[in-house]
């Protein structure tokens, strides 16, 4: 009886500490030029506020990536566009006005901040230019330095550091390769081709002379993250539609697991326990147990186009940004992690694509 | 109990100081010879001067990736230095503890020039005349062959021909033979300067009109005479003027350049002055008020306030009617289709949307049947442009997509003899054959082909395109004209002119009617205090005339600036400019004549429209996008309020008695 009564108070605990909890989170519009500070209650996620953000009014530099830094003082911002190259900024959390900035390559986009090394590491998507190798920029988020750029293949993209912050992965897009980057030598470590073999096909494309530059992947990475525990780490193959698990051990392809149309972006339950990935070309949410390695569900978003994903460390919940169509707003999905249902949406700017967790207060 | 706090409090902060963290490394002071390797020894002490070591150490060049930052390359791999150039360098170095807290210090290291081996001087002009200044360059170059900037020379003449001031500037005193020394760090370059003793003992001053308003250039022939009244030939002359505004609260200003060509900006008594050394003569002259101005009356409006409105072209269509096309921005990827036959009511007739936020660019065909928009924004990330069938304006379809190169988003776009001008990404433009207009064909490809390039806008104009290149300025290029043997397929650029600001936006090409020459009109687009898309926004920069009757040698001679207002889109018809100023709505300037100095201050404003609207998407905020001179009517689009229609009003009997004088 006690055992029961016990058990009935820990969960009570449990439920009145989640009732006074508030999640934070920012999203940006990427053709909207602003950016959404969310706050979700538990039951309802609301826009705090919307920051205009950009440079030129009457054009869209495209806010892409976004990230909070392990202090949760700053978040940093990436704008795709600029004459020609794009720039990060940094706001603070405190005022949401921009402290600095600073101009890094063609089309920054994912980024995430080091505790281990300080550095923010961003890769320049260079989504429409032209089929040659792109860069990741090191920044030193203090002084809002761009250190280093570090050439790795063509469309990098999906910036995501591992658990002890001491490499960052990024996987590229047109060239099919994921590649580790050492965080403190800023150095690419080694490199691993994504395509099978019968996949890759050549492009009959003219003045590129690496191999690289002459594929065409298949497999069209978009995503890679590391899983927090394991040496494993999972890639969205968006061309393909799978999910790609690495082992970082032996640095090799383990496993390829068939998902919806188009897996965009892939973050992990800090826990481990599940991986989350936007079906792009569906508008829904599949959530894989890692364990099992088997789809738990798959959620319809309220819009198309499903984009980014942030996970609250509390692993209970997931926000999903869906960009939606021509003149619909932005919508970002709030997808409860314990019965997988979809239990709040709130609308923001247009094409919300980058989105990153603040902080949980009470 | 306050005092139990307030000693808790201070003990507090003390600890908390006690246990704050510095950087010491032998960076400090440190000293380098170009091409030493240097690893630096870094630890981290705390308040006590206790020391611990940094678990992970990196150390970069404070300038970035910039190839400046060459100057001090840094191997993280190994942790060392490699001094590459001279001068003061900044280095950061970044400690992390075990506990993953970060200290970071900037250290300066000098990296020392080597030793200086030649001082070289020039003279900057043929002869120098006594009682001139002598204009001199000097270069600084050391034993690696580093060019040494902001050297402080010291100065000696050999005599007292040469006058030396404490700022180093060298007069010409009296004539004779002089050595000019320069000396620096033990090395002393020479300048042997023969000074010829002013010839000239009387100066003509001409100007070639008497009746001068404001901005209208004069032009000063000037003769020199020596004693006995012959000419003297070569001398440089040197032109200053003084005036006084009519206006007494006001100032008289112009500009003066070396060529004896002089504008007032400012009605009132002017005094032109030529010199030669120390002979002068000057030359009065009274000008007018330019008395342009003419009532601009609004005719119509097209209003669109659900959505920002972008740019706009007005054609005649088939039928004979007019008609118009307005872009939308940041919104649904809808484009409007109107009927302008009369001004006075304009009718929304037809629209398309696509899959776009912005349509920031909308063109017509010279024959009014083809309509090209822009997309930015599309939700599959393709963009491109779309190409419309408006033979019937009332119901325009679309006839095809063209995304090929062109996802990045294109801002802007021409159409000019069936071949389509679009912007990629913002770097270059493709060239579209449309003879086909279901299948549009690439042709053609124009970048600069730098590292950075940039573009922002491009139009055409007898086979000339001109594409507005940000920081590299405009390039004129051959598509078809046949003056570089270019052709759609084959284009080539010609001519180019930077400036300074690098916000190069748009061009206009202008063949000025009452002058002949042939200008390039270059507008900045730059927002000083960044955005909100829903206020009033701050703008700025101006219209910069360049005059490329010489294509190879332009040169920049006028500028438009209106005052708290940043410059966009603009037309030039008849020697008069429609330009849309933002928030400063429409001007409508003169332009007529020979162009010199601030076009805004010599009084040519003709008159202004300000299309806010109370009904608008940010109601009374006028920001005027664009304007075209249309059949006598001046057509206007607004980000808040659409389209407009304004007449500029006949010029009204000049019944005023301050320019009697003039013709």
């Amino acid at each position: 009886m006690i055992h029961i009564f016990l058990v009935y108070l820990l969960s009570f605990l449990n439920f009145t500490s989640n009732l006074s909890k508030n999640y934070y989170l920012y999203v940006a519009a990427e053709s909207d030029d602003v950016v959404s500070l969310l706050q979700f209650d538990g039951d309802e996620i609301t826009e705090l506020e919307r920051i205009n953000v950009g440079i030129l009014p009457t054009e869209i530099e495209g806010p892409h990536g976004i990230t909070v830094d392990p202090s949760g003082e700053f978040w940093y911002l990436s704008l795709a566009h600029g004459s020609p190259y794009g720039s990060l900024y940094k706001y603070s959390t405190q005022t949401n006005k921009p402290i600095s900035k600073i101009t890094l390559g063609l089309f920054p986009a994912t980024m995430q901040v080091s505790e281990s090394t300080g550095l923010l590491y961003c890769v320049n998507f260079n989504l429409h230019g032209d089929m040659v190798p792109s860069t990741v920029s090191v920044v030193d988020p203090e002084l809002m330095v761009e250190i280093k750029q570090i050439e790795t293949g063509t469309m990098p993209h999906g910036s995501r550091l591992s658990s002890d912050g001491l490499f960052q992965y990024s996987v590229t897009m047109m060239s099919g390769e994921l590649f580790e980057i050492d965080g403190i030598s800023m150095d690419v470590n080694r490199k691993l081709k994504l395509d099978m073999m019968n996949h890759d096909h050549h492009m009959n494309h003219m003045n590129h002379t690496s191999e690289s530059n002459m594929m065409h992947s298949v497999v069209k990475p978009t995503w890679v993250i590391p899983h927090p525990s394991s040496n494993l780490l999972y890639i969205a193959g968006n061309g393909s539609n799978e999910l790609i698990e690495v082992n970082l051990d032996t640095w090799s392809i383990t496993d390829r697991i068939k998902t919806g149309k188009g897996p965009y972006n892939v973050e992990i339950t800090p826990d481990g326990n599940y991986l989350i990935t936007t079906l792009k070309g569906e508008g829904s949410t599949a959530i894989y147990d890692l364990d099992q390695k088997k789809l738990v569900k798959k959620i319809k978003n309220t819009a198309n186009v499903s984009h980014g994903i942030a996970i609250s460390p509390d692993n209970l919940y997931a926000f999903i940004s869906v960009e939606g169509v021509g003149g619909e707003p932005g919508i970002v999905d709030v997808i409860n992690l314990k019965t997988f249902e979809l239990i709040s949406s709130v609308k923001v700017g247009k094409q919300a694509g980058g989105i990153a967790f603040w902080k949980i207060s009470s | 109990m306050k005092k139990f706090f307030t000693t808790i409090l201070f003990l507090s902060s003390f600890i908390l100081f006690g246990q704050e963290k510095s950087i010491i490394s032998d960076l400090d002071g440190l000293e380098l010879n170009i091409g030493d390797t240097f690893t630096p020894t870094t630890f981290v002490v705390d308040g006590k001067s206790e020391r611990s070591d940094c678990v992970r150490m990196i150390y970069y060049n404070k300038r970035g990736v910039f190839s400046t930052a060459n100057s001090i390359s840094v191997d993280n791999q190994s942790g060392s230095l490699t001094a590459n150039k001279p001068g003061i360098h900044e280095v950061v170095a970044v400690c992390f503890d075990a506990d993953r807290k970060r200290t970071s210090k900037t250290f300066q290291v000098n990296v020392k020039y080597p030793k200086v081996k030649e001082i070289k001087i020039s003279l900057d002009v043929e002869k120098v005349y006594s009682g001139t200044y002598v204009p001199v360059t000097y270069q600084v170059i050391d034993e690696m062959g580093f060019v040494r900037d902001n050297v402080n020379f010291t100065l000696k003449s050999s005599n007292d021909n040469l006058k030396i001031d404490q700022i180093n500037n060298i007069k010409a005193v009296k004539g004779g033979s002089s050595v000019l020394e320069a000396s620096f760090e033990g090395i002393t370059g020479i300048l042997n300067i023969d000074v010829i003793d002013n010839p000239v003992n009387s100066i003509e001053l001409t100007p070639n009109t008497n009746q001068v308003r404001t901005g209208d250039v004069v032009q000063f022939k000037t003769k020199a005479f020596d004693k006995k009244g012959k000419e003297v030939t070569d001398v440089p002359f040197e032109f200053t003027f003084q005036g006084k505004s009519f206006d007494v609260s006001n100032s008289a200003s112009g500009l003066v350049d070396n060529n004896g060509k002089f504008v007032a900006d400012v009605a009132g008594n002017y005094l032109v002055t030529a010199s030669v050394g120390n002979i002068t003569n000057s030359q009065a002259l009274v000008v007018y008020e330019r008395n342009v101005k003419r009532d601009v009356m609004k005719v119509g409006t097209g209003l669109v306030n659900n959505k920002h409105t972008s740019d706009f072209w007005v054609f005649e269509g088939v039928d004979g009617r007019d008609y118009a096309v307005t872009g939308t921005w940041g919104a649904d990827g809808t484009s409007y289709f109107w009927d302008v036959t009369d001004p006075a009511n304009i009718l929304k007739i037809d629209s398309v949307q696509v899959d776009a936020r912005t349509v920031n660019d909308v063109k017509v065909s010279e024959d009014g049947r083809i309509c090209i928009i822009s997309r930015e924004g599309a939700s599959n990330r393709k963009n491109g442009i779309i190409i419309i069938d408006v033979s019937n304006p009332y119901d325009v379809q679309i006839i095809s997509e063209y995304t090929t190169n062109l996802t990045g988003g294109v801002h802007n776009l021409f159409i000019y003899q069936d071949h389509v001008y679009a912007l990629s990404a913002g770097q270059k433009y493709y060239i579209l054959n449309i003879e086909d207009p279901k299948n549009p064909k690439e042709v053609g490809m124009f970048e600069l082909g730098k590292e950075g390039q940039a573009i922002h806008d491009v139009w055409i104009e007898d086979g000339i395109a001109y594409s507005s290149n940000w920081r590299d300025g405009v390039y004129l290029v051959d598509v078809g004209n046949g003056v570089a043997g270019g052709s759609p397929s084959k284009p080539v650029a010609f001519g180019n002119y930077t400036y300074a600001s690098g916000a190069h936006h748009a061009t206009f090409p202008f063949k000025s009617k009452s002058t002949g020459k042939f200008y390039t009109v270059l507008g900045d687009e730059i927002f000083p205090k960044g955005i909100d898309v829903n206020a009033p926004n701050e703008t700025a920069g101006f219209l910069h005339f360049v005059d490329f009757s010489d294509v190879d040698n332009p040169k920049e001679v006028a500028r438009y600036e209106l005052p708290g207002h940043g410059s966009h889109n603009y037309w030039i018809e008849d020697d008069i400019l429609y330009v849309a100023m933002y928030s400063g709505g429409v001007r409508i300037v003169d332009i007529s004549g020979d162009l010199m100095g601030d076009l805004y201050k010599q009084g040519r404003e003709i008159g202004y429209i300000l299309p806010g609207n109370k009904d608008g998407y940010i109601p009374n905020a006028t920001m005027a996008w664009g304007a075209q001179l249309y059949k006598g009517y001046v057509f206007y689009s607004d980000w808040n309020s659409g389209l407009g229609s304004a007449k500029v009003m006949p010029v009204k009997p000049d019944n005023s008695k301050v320019n009697q004088y003039l013709n």
